[in-house]
């Protein structure tokens, strides 16, 4: 009641600003509960006012009136704290796509609930068919480069990588040049890193 | 409605005021502890949530009086020295809060109040965000509220980037996400 579960959950979110937590399913349907009691409660009021004034209009303030309109609020707001839940969540999802690319690692996938990833491969699948379209990776080059070639050294073992028209084995701290726009999502991905010495 | 989706918007309205019911309400006795039915009298003292205040109010079914943190005491503490005055503790989103309130109560000089306030308090936050060094949070960072907060963050990060852009670091960074593992 009150509200203080649906607070809670939106207080969730702005502990850390940009990271995914699983997915808090007690607390959600606990205020989804709250949003069923306060339903029936609205529902058994307003059935006395129909009962006391058959015409259904409201003369006066009395105390069946505001008590419909606390509960009613009531539901508003838990229906908002719910909404701002899902929505936030789905604006950092989006982000990840762009950071991290179209296949999540196993340990952030397992954070999300069923339907948020599904949100994440269509909102992957709009965005792969429009970077196809316009046949321009729009997830590189955010920030403008001085140079299109990068150094870079390797910080886990990746093995044969198909760059450009070569194959290059990516091993274990080896440095190597290569294209900025190949380098990038490995670098988000947290695989290699810039080098600079 | 614009801010339907912002978070810290919807813990604003989480903080309670105290306010007083002109008429009575039925079935939600859960509002006041000290009910002996399930009903809210007339009269009755009660605390609630902003979010429910403003609405009730705008009806005119309660009355919202001023909480304590916008009160003389406070006002009086704050113009003795602003930038010194522990507002987290009092009330963690006193300007929000405030602007808020001031709608409500219709209290003439809670805008001017706010607005000093934060105008003596501004200096000093802008210039310790500009030269706080990189990791250590300040002692006095508990003396801010959440706006204030987000100000000194957004003055720091934005030294923090300007050094990094000046200094020629690396541009390419891994996602944040991915922070919590060391290899």
């Amino acid at each position: 009641m009150y509200g203080r579960s649906g607070a809670e959950l939106v207080r969730e979110l702005t502990f850390d600003d940009h990271q995914i937590r699983r997915f808090n399913h007690d607390l959600f349907n606990k205020v989804l509960g709250e949003i069923q009691e306060h339903y029936y409660q609205v529902s058994k009021i307003m059935t006395l006012l129909q009962e006391e004034n058959p015409s259904g209009q409201i003369m006066h303030v009395d105390g069946n009136y505001s008590g419909a309109l606390i509960h009613h609020q009531s539901l508003l707001r838990n229906k908002r704290c719910l909404l701002s839940y899902l929505y936030n969540r789905a604006q950092r999802i989006q982000r990840l796509r762009w950071q991290l690319g179209a296949v999540l690692p196993e340990d952030v996938r397992d954070l999300l609930h069923p339907s948020e990833k599904e949100f994440l491969k269509s909102y992957s699948d709009i965005l792969g068919s429009y970077m196809t379209t316009v046949d321009l990776d729009l997830t590189v080059d955010a920030t403008p480069p001085k140079d299109p070639y990068i150094k870079i050294r390797v910080l886990q073992h990746i093995g044969e990588v198909l760059l450009g028209d070569q194959t290059t084995s990516l091993s274990r701290n080896s440095i190597h040049f290569m294209k900025r726009t190949e380098a990038e999502p490995l670098i988000s991905q947290g695989l290699v890193e810039e080098f600079n010495g | 409605m614009s801010k339907y989706y912002d978070l810290n918007d919807i813990l604003v309205e989480d903080e309670v005021v105290s306010t007083v019911f002109h008429h009575k309400a039925n079935g939600v006795g859960y509002l006041d502890p000290g009910s002996e039915d399930d009903n809210v009298e007339k009269g009755a003292v009660v605390e609630l949530p902003l979010w429910l205040a403003q609405d009730l109010s705008r009806r005119k079914i309660i009355q919202v009086n001023l909480p304590p943190c916008f009160g003389a005491k406070v006002r009086k503490e704050v113009q003795a020295d602003p930038a010194c005055v522990n507002l987290r503790s009092k009330c963690p989103y006193f300007y929000e809060m405030g602007c808020k309130l001031a709608d409500i109560t219709g209290d003439p000089s809670l805008g001017g109040f706010l607005l000093s306030t934060l105008r003596g308090r501004y200096r000093d936050i802008l210039c310790k965000a500009l030269t706080s060094t990189i990791t250590s949070t300040p002692k006095f960072m508990t003396l801010l509220t959440q706006e204030e907060t987000h100000l000194f963050e957004a003055g720091r990060d934005s030294m923090r980037t300007f050094q990094k852009w000046r200094l020629q670091g690396p541009q390419l960074e891994r996602a944040p996400i991915l922070g919590r593992k060391r290899r």
